[in-house]
């Protein structure tokens, strides 16, 4: 018997289906024109490529911003916020973790969880693209590398070069200028994503820390943003034994599991 | 009430496009510190100046700075663009600085026939009482000027108790609202007071007995929590009605759109314009008055206790310094009293935000357990 989480975010959507084991499968995509859409593509994905067979899914939750939508379209039966699955889904991987940092690609959250992953406390930025991987996604484009080329690339700074705005589309002149002046593309990827660490922290300041931390949602996979944090927040980041961009859909298949009576 | 529905959140409503075709005259105002009793008296119509989250602020913004409230500069878009061109002038006060801005701005371009600036204390002292019963003197005269007639310490009196049966209507409201189970939704009572806040006491008064009626043995049962809202000055029923799409109920506020601007009116001069001030300056639950927060909580903690609510949510607009600041101990003072706390910082008039909003109301009401 399998149960699936269905998170559809503004830049990826993902699906996750567990068993009383753990996680069964899972996949990742590109979001489609719109959440319907991307929800059917990524359980096709999860249909074709790993051969699940979703009749015997017994209980679907949708999460992220297209939740409500994904389950009026009846492929999910009951939908929860991303906050709270974020908060599930970290606790089932580091079930130690009090504190979970999610940088998705248009926002970003600190969710304080109890044991259980219960929802303690959370805070989310505010209407703007600073402090979210949008921010980073701008920098990148132009610095003309890829995302993941941002965090690796940065490894190679002999400097640090500092972005003294708070807005992405100041900070995008600022990049420029740098590149115009002459800097490595390594020192200006470094200063970008420390000051996407630096947004982050003032956040995580908001709700409080507490140990331990863990961090989801695709700029966690940024190495260099990772380290910028633990050192700002004096702290280490667990990492899971599983891609940091499923929690979402992992803690909606958690809930599912919760919802659907087993 | 459902033609209450389409019609709240029209600007120049049917009400008011047929007072102006009987040649009524018309009086714009912002703040809940302006005694609409002395409007009334001389035979004009109270307009609470509104922009129910108009998205639009090209107009503002070239007046204002973009770091002004949109509630503000949204107004004053609205005032700008000719929206508002049914007014006859404006009763200006100092709520804040923003409010001054567009105020001033408004009427630099604008230029109206009538235009008042009542100087409302930020203390609340003897002293300061006797100083805005001075200035309800000289607005008395300046609308008395204004509207061609006199105003009499009767028909001062006169409008004071029509408000009084007004605001005993819209206490009657809000316990059906805070009933269990409530017989109406936050949404309704926020279209309620905004068709009110254009309309004349007295014909509001009648208005209210038809609701009351309408409502008595409404109930309203989908709803998964019962919460609280407080902060800015917004008239954004979209926002209300957003909040409670997530299954919350609104079964309580601390708006200056809501029970700030009516709850407690009481006083005990005999001179109506001291009662006025009283009345007004007594009572303004507002963070622009100072050394007066120890009242403001105690407010905020005896309606959400009166409600019974399981938790507040604190919504500020983007740049509004005054509640933005008082949202800090406000937060903490709640959660203190086992009252849960949701912050919610929007951009006034953005529908950009709905998902967002949606998203931390929900979150929240997960956080409660509903």
């Amino acid at each position: 018997m399998y149960y699936a989480g269905i998170d559809v975010g503004s830049l990826t959507a993902q699906a996750v289906v567990i068993n009383s084991k753990g996680i069964h499968a899972f996949k990742s995509m590109g979001v489609k024109p719109n959440p319907v859409q991307s929800a059917k593509a990524v359980v096709d994905m999860l249909i074709s490529e790993e051969r699940v067979s979703w009749n015997d899914v017994r209980f679907c939750v949708s999460t992220g911003y297209g939740r409500e939508q994904v389950q009026v379209e009846g492929l999910s039966q009951d939908n929860m916020s991303e906050i709270s699955c974020h908060g599930m889904g970290a606790a089932f991987l580091v079930p130690e973790a009090r504190t979970v940092i999610d940088i998705g690609g248009q926002d970003a959250k600190v969710i304080r969880i109890g044991p259980g992953g219960e929802l303690i406390d959370f805070v989310m930025n505010d209407k703007c693209a600073a402090g979210t991987g949008r921010f980073l996604e701008v920098q990148a484009r132009t610095l003309g590398l890829s995302l993941d080329e941002l965090g690796t690339v940065s490894q190679g700074a002999e400097r640090v070069l500092e972005l003294s705005s708070r807005c992405s589309i100041f900070c995008e002149t600022e990049v420029l200028h740098y590149l115009q002046r002459g800097h490595s593309k390594a020192d200006i990827a470094a200063g970008v994503n420390r000051a996407m660490a630096e947004r982050v922290a003032a956040l995580v300041r908001r709700v409080g820390l507490e140990k331990e931390v863990t961090m989801s949602g695709g700029v966690a996979k940024n190495a260099a943003v990772r380290a910028e944090l633990e050192r700002m927040l004096n702290v280490r980041l667990i990492k899971y034994n599983a891609d940091s961009q499923i929690v979402g859909a992992l803690g909606a298949a958690l809930m599912a599991r919760r919802m659907g009576g087993s | 009430m459902r033609t209450m529905q389409s019609q709240s959140t029209d600007l120049y409503s049917e009400y008011v496009r047929d007072w102006k075709e009987k040649g009524g005259k018309v009086l714009g105002y912002a703040c809940v510190a302006t005694p609409v009793e002395i409007i009334e008296a001389a035979g004009v119509l109270p307009y609470r100046i509104k922009a129910f989250g108009h998205p639009d602020t090209e107009l503002g913004d070239a007046y204002l700075a973009r770091f002004n409230c949109r509630f503000c500069r949204s107004c004053l878009q609205l005032g700008l663009e000719g929206s508002y061109d049914f007014l006859d002038g404006l009763v200006e006060t100092n709520g804040c600085d923003h409010l001054r801005g567009m105020f001033e701005n408004w009427q630099h371009v604008k230029k109206y026939d009538f235009f008042h600036y009542l100087k409302v204390p930020h203390f609340l002292r003897e002293d300061s009482l006797e100083y805005f019963t001075d200035e309800l003197a000289l607005m008395r005269d300046a609308v008395a000027g204004f509207a061609g007639t006199e105003i009499s310490d009767d028909a001062l009196r006169e409008a004071i108790d029509t408000y009084d049966e007004v605001n005993a209507k819209l206490k009657r409201l809000y316990a059906l609202r805070e009933q269990t189970p409530p017989a109406v939704s936050g949404t309704e009572v926020m279209q309620v007071l905004c068709t009110g806040s254009s309309m004349l006491g007295r014909d509001f008064s009648d208005l209210l007995d038809e609701v009351l009626e309408e409502k008595a043995k409404a109930r309203v049962t989908d709803y998964k929590a019962r919460l609280m809202i407080m902060g800015s000055a917004t008239d954004e029923v979209d926002l209300i009605a957003d909040i409670e799409s997530t299954g919350a109920l609104i079964a309580a506020d601390a708006l200056c759109f809501g029970s700030r601007s009516f709850w407690t009116r009481g006083g005990e001069s005999g001179d109506p314009l001291a009662l006025l001030a009283e009345r007004y300056l007594g009572h303004l639950f507002c963070p622009r008055m100072f050394n007066d927060y120890e009242r403001r909580i105690e407010y905020v903690l005896d309606t959400a206790r009166r409600a019974g609510v399981d938790g507040a949510i604190i919504t500020y607009n983007k740049f509004c310094d005054l509640h933005g600041v008082e949202s800090v101990s406000q937060r903490m003072d709640l959660e203190r009293a086992g009252i849960p706390v949701l912050v919610l910082e929007k951009d006034y008039g953005s529908k950009a935000d709905t998902g967002r909003v949606k998203t931390r109301v929900q979150a929240f009401l997960e956080r409660l357990g509903k």
